[in-house]
């Protein structure tokens, strides 16, 4: 998966998830928004059958009295009079009520002021009927109601209050539309909003689902990869140790082969050096003759002059071919016993480091007592390792810490050791002559030695001990300065790890 | 001895082998010494044309033997010698250059009888040949046959 195609998924991740969180909140302002209209919609609605109501309550408090009058006019009873006086008194409240709640619409108003105006004359023309029956002129009365009947103000009452119904019974149509729609368009919106919803979460699912399937894409990668790596790393570390044999092999057969003229080369130079003496004794033996002195004991030779020199001579180049073949056949010892050390299988043990410390500075002892060095050992920590290559480690650089002082210095030598992430540190420092940090590299090379070359040694010892710690799969190095001592440092696993080590056997 | 023991020597270094004679010499050894610079030629010597021995049957033999041959491994040779029902008893000297504790052991246990590591130093060289010659001198060798 590259990274442009990570951005861009996660780019429409985001993108998504902002276009789903605007549809929801469009979708509550609406709602809110269309739920506010209905209600106020439907107020209206209420509104509107108040006011219906309400004219009609009107009209019927004009009838009551109307009615109740003719029955006073006719049985002069109290009872209707009672009852039209009641029904008087709550025309003008009804009236007034009807005027408030109607007061929003215009054509209403100038209705309400028509029939406000009839009502006063019709409430007029009652209290005068009402007058003349009490003063005992029923004939006034029934004029007057004939008058009244005449004039229509009844008839004209009612006409208006149709006109006010139908005007409000349009109103109740228009306003029951209004609220319909409304309602019908939060429900349109809502199913709308729902759908979107829907989709952007099926949207949303196929592209997590699309995102774990490249996951799941990678993470099998990832593991091939790892695979092959280990593959990988298998396989070089199986050319190296081939490449190591081979070297091992090839260093034991040179030097091998190597021996063999030098066998030669000594042993004719000492048949030479034979020959050498026999050839000079006679010759020795001729002039001793010539000069007529007496005869020679045997093997005893006389040379005088130049046949002395060449006698000399003769022996000086001899010794030199012969202490360079000793000298050959150390270096070759050398390297053999190396690839030996090389080949050599190790045996891990368990093995209590202090202890197994203190066995070797004790072997070292009198050359300590020697050098007047002291041998410090701190606690060490114990580990798993082949004892035969950690003795041959640490006796060299303790030896090697002892004989390196300096001249007129009484000698501390300190082993300590420490843990860490499954290794141990051993360190071995003294407080000798120390190395020049030019020399530190030069130190472990083979048959390289540093500093005053005043005590014997091939230039074998570190070379030994790095190669044998690192085949037991630890590092080696040194941190030193001239003329303050020296300390090495050794890092080995705690732990044996065999697939590593006995396999380049 | 009733019969004079040659000593058969299989070295494909001159050198080593005029050294050795030499010092067999010197330690008073004359029996006669017959040298050999490869394995093929040592080995037509002691089993014959037809491969079986029978050719050495009643020689008295004594084999010092190198290893590291050109043509072939003395380790090879010996094994050969030590299954031969005509060869098996002659004594075998193994001399070479080669001192790893392996190969001397698998030489023993072919059944050599003597294993001697060439010392560059040739004091030490020359004084172990001599030594040899004087074992030489003084072992009993069975004739090649039964």
């Amino acid at each position: 998966m590259t990274a442009e195609g990570q951005r861009r998924r996660a780019f429409w991740q985001i993108l998504l998830f902002s276009v789903g969180l605007l549809v929801l909140t469009a979708i509550s302002a609406g709602s809110v928004y269309l739920v506010n209209k209905a209600r106020e919609d439907n107020k209206w609605v209420v509104h509107t059958i108040e006011a219906e109501n309400q004219i009609n309550a009107l009209l019927l408090e004009v009838r009551r009295a109307e009615s109740s009058a003719r029955g006073f006019l006719l049985t002069q009873g109290s009872d209707f009079q009672s009852d039209h006086e009641k029904a008087v008194a709550s025309i003008i409240p009804a009236l007034d009520k009807l005027t408030r709640q109607i007061g929003d619409n215009p054509a209403q108003r100038e209705s309400i002021e028509k029939l406000s105006a009839a009502i006063e004359l019709r409430l007029d023309q009652f209290s005068r009927e009402m007058n003349f029956v009490k003063q005992g002129q029923p004939g006034n009365a029934t004029a007057l109601v004939r008058e009244a009947a005449a004039g229509n103000t009844t008839t004209t009452i009612s006409n208006l209050t149709n006109a006010m119904i139908r005007e409000e019974e349009r109103l109740f149509r228009i306003r029951t539309a209004n609220s319909d729609r409304s309602q019908t368009f939060a429900a349109s919106l809502t199913g709308i909003g729902s759908g979107l919803v829907v989709l952007l979460a099926v949207i949303s699912v196929w592209l997590v689902r699309r995102s774990a399937l490249a996951r799941d894409e990678a993470e099998a990668r990832l593991r091939d990869a790892n695979v092959n790596l280990e593959a990988t790393v298998d396989e070089r570390t199986a050319d190296l140790r081939e490449a190591n044999d081979e070297i091992q092999r090839f260093a034991y057969i040179v030097s091998h082969d190597l021996r063999s003229p030098l066998v030669n080369i000594m042993g004719f130079t000492s048949e030479l050096e034979e020959l050498g003496g026999d050839i000079f004794r006679r010759i020795g033996g001729l002039t001793h003759e010539a000069a007529g002195a007496p005869p020679l004991a045997a093997g005893e030779i006389a040379l005088e002059g130049p046949d002395q020199q060449l006698s000399v001579d003769f022996a000086e180049a001899l010794g030199f071919i012969k202490s360079s073949i000793a000298k050959m056949d150390r270096l070759i010892s050398a390297i053999l016993n190396l690839t030996r050390e090389g080949r050599r299988e190790f045996q891990p043990e368990k093995i209590d480091t202090r202890a197994f410390v203190e066995t070797i500075v004790s072997t070292l002892a009198h050359q300590a007592a020697e050098a007047q060095a002291e041998i410090h050992i701190e606690p060490l920590p114990d580990i798993v390792s082949d004892r035969l290559a950690l003795e041959q480690i640490f006796s060299n650089l303790i030896d090697n810490g002892i004989k390196y002082l300096k001249n007129g210095v009484p000698g501390a030598i300190r082993i300590r050791g420490r843990t860490k992430l499954g290794y141990a540190i051993f360190e071995i420092s003294d407080n000798g002559r120390g190395i020049d940090p030019r020399d530190h590299q030069r130190i472990f090379d083979l048959f390289r030695r540093a500093g005053t070359q005043d005590k014997p040694g091939q230039g074998i010892g570190l070379a030994h001990v790095r190669a044998l710690v690192r085949r037991l799969g630890g590092t080696m190095s040194v941190s030193s300065e001239l003329n303050t001592g020296s300390t090495f440092t050794i890092t080995l696993p705690i732990n044996w790890n065999a697939s590593n080590r006995n396999a380049d056997k | 001895m009733t019969l004079p023991v040659s000593i058969i020597m299989i070295e494909d270094d001159e050198g080593h082998a005029r050294l050795i004679e030499r010092n067999i010499r010197r330690s008073g050894v004359n029996n006669e010494i017959i040298s050999f610079k490869n394995g093929t030629a040592a080995m037509k010597h002691l089993f014959g044309a037809d491969g079986s021995g029978l050719v050495q049957k009643g020689n008295a033999l004594l084999i010092l033997l190198d290893l590291n041959l050109p043509d072939m491994t003395g380790i090879d040779i010996l094994k050969q010698i030590k299954e031969n029902k005509y060869l098996k008893a002659s004594p075998v000297v193994v001399l070479t250059t080669t001192d790893d504790s392996q190969e001397i052991k698998r030489c023993y246990e072919l059944g050599c009888n003597v294993y001697i590591t060439k010392p560059v130093n040739y004091e030490n060289f020359a004084n172990a040949i001599r030594q040899l010659g004087l074992f030489f001198s003084v072992i009993q060798v069975p004739p090649a046959a039964s």
